[in-house]
């Protein structure tokens, strides 16, 4: 098996070109009308959307993308759930898809969709709920935030929200939830911006009447959340029905729950809706016990939930494609953890750390970002996929290239170190698959390896910050050994181990713009 | 205040409420001792809205008229457990005829016996709550199987044994009660402990065994370490549970019914030690009783009762905990569980007697939930529910049909960690209400005020004239309207909206007219007409009141 690391070459985002003077709302810079210079082939009166796709439980990535590089590794380590080796077909990268997901396969081979390997956050934290909240918040995790991403940019641009919306600026919900209950990552400070919608088509009006003044104190809160929540839906819901009358699809849709929600997302936007942000979501991925069906690896319950967000996803561009809207909408998967690495003995697998997430649409810098998942023959049974990215410079980048915020207003609202990926490109640029997106090469190098007490970590940098950190094999954060301004040069950092239980440990390095990680065995 | 800190502030990110909630003021240093106020029809009014479904006019006054304590020890009275679930309709069972119970009866190849019996389940829990008088009991059976969740299983025997669990522990000792559920057979299937086994160690259970049953996660402290517990604890305690499995899942053998087994065999026969959270305690292979040394330890620990005082604290009164509420009412609450070796009814039974409770700013400052919506609106206009069986059972679910789109199913809910609206920051009840929902809350007050609901045949309807001639003096339309507002809202109304509501019923024109009416439908009770008219004044106004958004809050 190879070990070969892919060499990429990083591309300079032309975003950084910044226009247009900032303004001052609740203390937060803001500049709702520039346009980078990366985007300004776009037509300018277009409202770009964003769709996520939140997969609930805990994706299996491994079973989603599979390393082939690594396929007899992780054949021995999970060897009652892995695919079949002759039904994994290389997309490149050396990796497969899933055999059911063609759908996906073709919006890859089509340089629709960018896969970022090994998504997670320092620090993993495997309660559903709690790393649910992290990913919706994008908070740090050892920090609860009470808002989610989006909710943030919104309570910036709506400050009065939710008083006085609709209005004729906003006259659709800025959010929209598919399904029954509101997104958390559209909580704002005071209210929750996503309005839920099942059928577009089949919306009254409530009754109302008879309100008197709001008392004060919280029983007046309460009072007057319920009373605004009828006005808002009332308000919202006559522009929906309009609006999803004079929509249309023009392709079929599959039957299932996930591809329908899409299909009245498309519906909406092909009939005017302003709103820009949707929510869809498919639950079920909390794959404990029988993930596949014993005896055959390629069905069971993750090989159905697959199939149905491939096939999904493959219809709505297709259909925001044939409706003259694909320049206008970007999708996104995300999930709260990968699961281990080894699978357990129900034919499941358990909780683990990163996996990929899917980014699709016509501006996509389309290709596979970051290594494939290292497997290792002594892998551990509470190991993950090690990170490589961390979603939250994802999500800043999303809000900086698609939604056109400043970046020092993307780090106030994300984390003051997002760093900037080159996940977008210019819509009217060929798609063209590439593997050539980022330069690892800091020449990372870790010895003694095996170690014991100490390891140096050698690398080079720039003139720049360098943030040095190690992580345990199931994503834990042991330490930041440094964050700060070094000289251009090579540098040799003592890293002291000897308090670190022995096994694998990873060391990453971040600066602006690059990261790199290396392994080291800590023996006894 | 510096960069960070003014964010922190404007984003919320710190464990705190809404800005809208962090402004509205909480008791202060008013805590668990007895309330010494005096016992009024408002204040028993807040007790029983918050402990059982749909309290009416008649229970308000009673309890006003009986006083605090008689109240509360009618609230908490054993009632025994329901007759089991039977078979509402379904013929081809030869075991199970209709009218005779189906809980113990076996599965047959070939035939559906699963559809029948789930909705007879589903419709037996919605009945409890429906035919309950003054009763703390079904709100407490919601909580638990809010607390103790299992969801998605599909054989409803197991659901059957589950709730019996439930009902059997509901007020009985918290220790005891997590040791049930621990091997209970529902419980071993949904959180994989039946899958638990030497050789290949499942965490599910004891991950939230931890996590969401005893005793809280703590603050991140270190790797892995969430104060309270660590992630090492969590793979020695899976070692501990291992070896049980469930037995008779749909079985139709008649030799089995539905059980949990301890099989030694598949038991981690090691000491497993915990960490310093649990001060290193060890525990010694102890075969089938294993489990309940673990629990033992795992009570030791004070942060237990704080954990459950908190979850019932925010389901009985108000999810926002502040610093002065942790101590005046959390840590006394806590201190009496403890001091009752774990036993629930006295804790609680403090709690709903507190000054605490009973304070101005802890009324209708919750959003009812949809049973408690459905329910409430049912019971508190005294909605009739035919007796005819098969009718009966439809209604019920009819109900039961109704509260999936009001995001509240009972036996499907969304995680393990129970309804949002009990645990997710910010919104919390919040949830509740949203664009789907309210229509659909409006649509089945309209129904029970206007429609009734007609199901095979019968129709459930109110009585609306015998609802409002319960009430103290329905010829006066103040009186009969603030009467009413004492049962549909937790802080009555505003002269303004009185007026709004008197427009309602009698269209704008002088109190007395109503008068007039009125005593002419009493005096000429035979009158179809004058009755139907005086009736739907009455069903007009009903509906009005439900549709404000007072009726919304408890």
């Amino acid at each position: 098996m190879s070990l070969k690391m892919k060499r990429r070459k990083f591309i300079k985002s032309t975003a950084a070109s910044l226009l247009g003077l900032p303004l001052a709302l609740n203390g937060m810079n803001l500049s709702p009308i520039r346009k980078s210079a990366l985007l300004d082939a776009l037509n300018p009166d277009s409202d770009r959307v964003l769709v996520l796709v939140q997969l609930i439980g805990g994706n299996d990535g491994l079973n989603m993308l599979v390393p082939l590089d690594y396929y007899d590794t992780l054949a021995n380590v999970r060897p009652n759930v892995i695919l079949p080796e002759n039904s994994l077909e290389s997309i490149g990268f050396d990796l497969a898809f899933h055999p059911v997901m063609t759908g996906a396969r073709s919006l890859f081979d089509n340089a629709k969709m960018g896969i970022v390997q090994g998504v997670a956050y320092p620090d993993q934290n495997r309660s559903h709920f709690r790393s649910t909240d992290i990913w919706t918040s994008a908070s740090p995790a050892d920090q609860d935030w009470t808002t989610g991403w989006l909710g943030r940019k919104l309570d910036m641009e709506h400050s009065t929200y939710p008083v006085d919306y609709p209005n004729s600026e906003n006259p659709d919900p800025l959010a929209i939830a598919m399904g029954t209950s509101v997104s958390l990552t559209c909580q704002g400070e005071v209210g929750n911006y996503s309005m839920t919608l099942t059928d577009p088509f089949n919306l009254g009006q409530l009754a109302a009447g008879g309100d008197d003044f709001i008392p004060e104190g919280l029983y007046g809160d309460q009072l007057e959340f319920v009373r605004l929540t009828i006005e808002q839906t009332n308000a919202y819901s006559e522009r929906i029905v309009d609006i999803a009358n004079q929509g249309t699809n023009t392709v079929d849709y599959p039957e299932t729950n996930l591809a329908q929600q899409l299909k009245t997302i498309a519906l909406m936007l092909s009939g005017g809706s302003q709103t820009r942000i949707f929510v869809a979501k498919i639950g079920g991925f909390d794959t404990h016990a029988s993930q596949v069906v014993e005896g055959d690896t390629s069905v069971g319950s993750h090989a159905e939930l697959l199939l149905e967000l491939s096939d999904a996803i493959q219809a709505f561009q297709s259909d925001i494609e044939g409706l003259g809207l694909s320049e206008r909408v970007l999708g996104l998967t995300f999930s709260e953890f990968g699961r281990r690495i080894r699978s357990n003995d129900s034919f499941g697998t358990d909780h683990g750390t990163a996996a990929p997430l899917m980014i699709f649409g016509d501006c996509v810098n389309a290709g596979v970002f970051g290594d494939n998942a290292e497997i290792l023959p002594d892998v551990g049974t509470g190991d993950g996929v090690a990170m490589q990215f961390d979603f939250r410079d994802i999500y800043g980048t999303i809000l900086q290239d698609w939604f056109e915020l400043e970046e020092s207003t993307v780090k106030e609202l994300i984390h003051e170190d997002y760093i900037h990926l080159p996940i977008l490109q210019d819509c009217s640029d060929d798609p063209v698959n590439t593997s050539t997106v980022l330069d690892l090469d800091m020449d990372l190098s870790l010895f003694p390896n095996p170690a014991r007490d100490y390891v140096y970590a050698e690398f080079r940098s720039e003139d720049e910050r360098v943030a040095l950190t190690v992580f345990d094999a199931e994503g834990r954060l042991m330490e930041q050994v440094m964050d700060r301004s070094l000289t251009a040069g090579s540098h040799r950092i003592r890293i002291d181990i000897s308090t670190y239980p022995p096994g694998n440990y990873f060391v990453r390095i971040v600066t602006k713009g690059l990261r790199q990680k290396a392994k080291v065995f800590v023996k006894v | 205040m510096n960069r960070r800190s003014a964010l922190k502030t404007m984003f919320g990110q710190q464990n705190s409420a809404p800005a809208a909630a962090e402004a509205a003021p909480r008791p202060v240093n008013v805590g668990l001792e007895p309330f010494s106020g005096s016992w009024t029809k408002e204040q028993a009014a807040h007790l029983l809205r918050r402990t059982m479904y749909g309290p009416n006019f008649q229970q308000i006054n009673q309890a006003a008229d009986a006083g605090l304590e008689a109240t509360l020890d009618l609230l908490f009275a054993d009632t025994g457990l329901p007759d089991p679930p039977v078979n509402y309709f379904f013929e081809d069972d030869p075991n199970v005829p209709v009218g005779e119970t189906w809980v113990d009866a076996v599965y047959i190849n070939g035939v559906n016996l699963t559809g029948y019996r789930n909705q007879s389940l589903y419709v037996w829990f919605t009945d409890q709550v429906i035919k309950e008088q003054v009763s703390i009991r079904e709100k407490m059976l919601l909580f638990w199987h809010n607390h103790f969740v299992v969801s998605d299983i599909g054989d409803p025997k197991f659901l059957y044994v589950y709730l019996s669990t439930l009902r059997q522990y509901s007020l009985g000792n918290f220790r005891e009660f997590v040791k049930a559920i621990t091997v209970d057979p529902a419980m071993l299937r949904y959180l994989n402990g039946n899958q638990n086994t030497k050789n290949a160690p499942n965490e599910n259970y004891a991950r939230e065994l931890l996590e969401l049953f005893t005793i809280g996660k703590g603050p991140l402290a270190g790797p892995g370490d969430y104060t309270n517990y660590t992630e090492g604890d969590i793979l020695e305690i899976a070692k501990v549970l291992t070896g049980w499995i469930d037995r008779a899942y749909f079985t139709i053998d008649p030799a089995f019914s539905v059980e949990s087994k301890y099989l030694n065999g598949r038991h981690d026969q090691t000491v497993k030690t915990l960490s310093e959270r649990f001060n290193n305690a060890s525990i010694a292979p102890n075969g089938e009783d294993e489990y309940k040394d673990l629990i033992d330890i795992i009570f030791d620990q004070d942060e237990v009762s704080r954990f459950i005082c908190r979850k019932l604290y925010r389901y009985f009164v108000y999810y926002l905990i502040d610093e002065d509420i942790e101590t005046n009412v959390i840590e006394p609450m806590a201190q009496i569980l403890r001091d009752n070796d774990y036993e629930i009814e006295p804790a609680l039974r403090a709690l709903l007697s507190s000054e605490h409770f009973y304070h101005e700013l802890n009324k209708g400052v919750m959003i009812r939930n949809p049973l408690d919506f459905l329910a409430g609106a049912t019971k508190s206009l005294g909605l009739n529910i035919t007796d005819e069986f098969y009718p009966r059972f439809r209604m019920l679910r009819l109900y039961w049909f109704i509260l999936e789109p009001l995001q509240m199913l009972p036996f499907f809910l969304p995680s393990v960690a129970g309804w949002p609206a009990y645990y997710q920051e910010p919104s919390y009840h919040r949830i509740w209400i949203n664009s789907v929902t309210l229509p659909i809350r409006q649509q089945v007050t309209d129904a029970i005020a206007f429609t009734g609901f007609v199901q095979e045949g019968v129709l459930n309807d109110i009585d609306p004239l015998g609802l409002i001639g319960g009430l103290s003096n329905p010829y006066d339309p103040n009186v009969l309207i603030q009467d009413l507002a004492l049962v549909l809202f937790p802080n009555g109304v505003t002269d303004n909206q009185v007026a709004f509501l008197k427009e309602i019923l009698i269209y704008g024109l002088p109190d007395f007219e109503w008068t007039t009416e009125y005593a002419e439908h009493i005096a000429n009770p035979d009158d179809v007409a004058l009755m139907n008219s005086v009736s739907q004044k009455v069903r007009g106004l009903l509906r009005a009141m439900m549709n404000l958004s007072e009726f919304y809050l408890s």
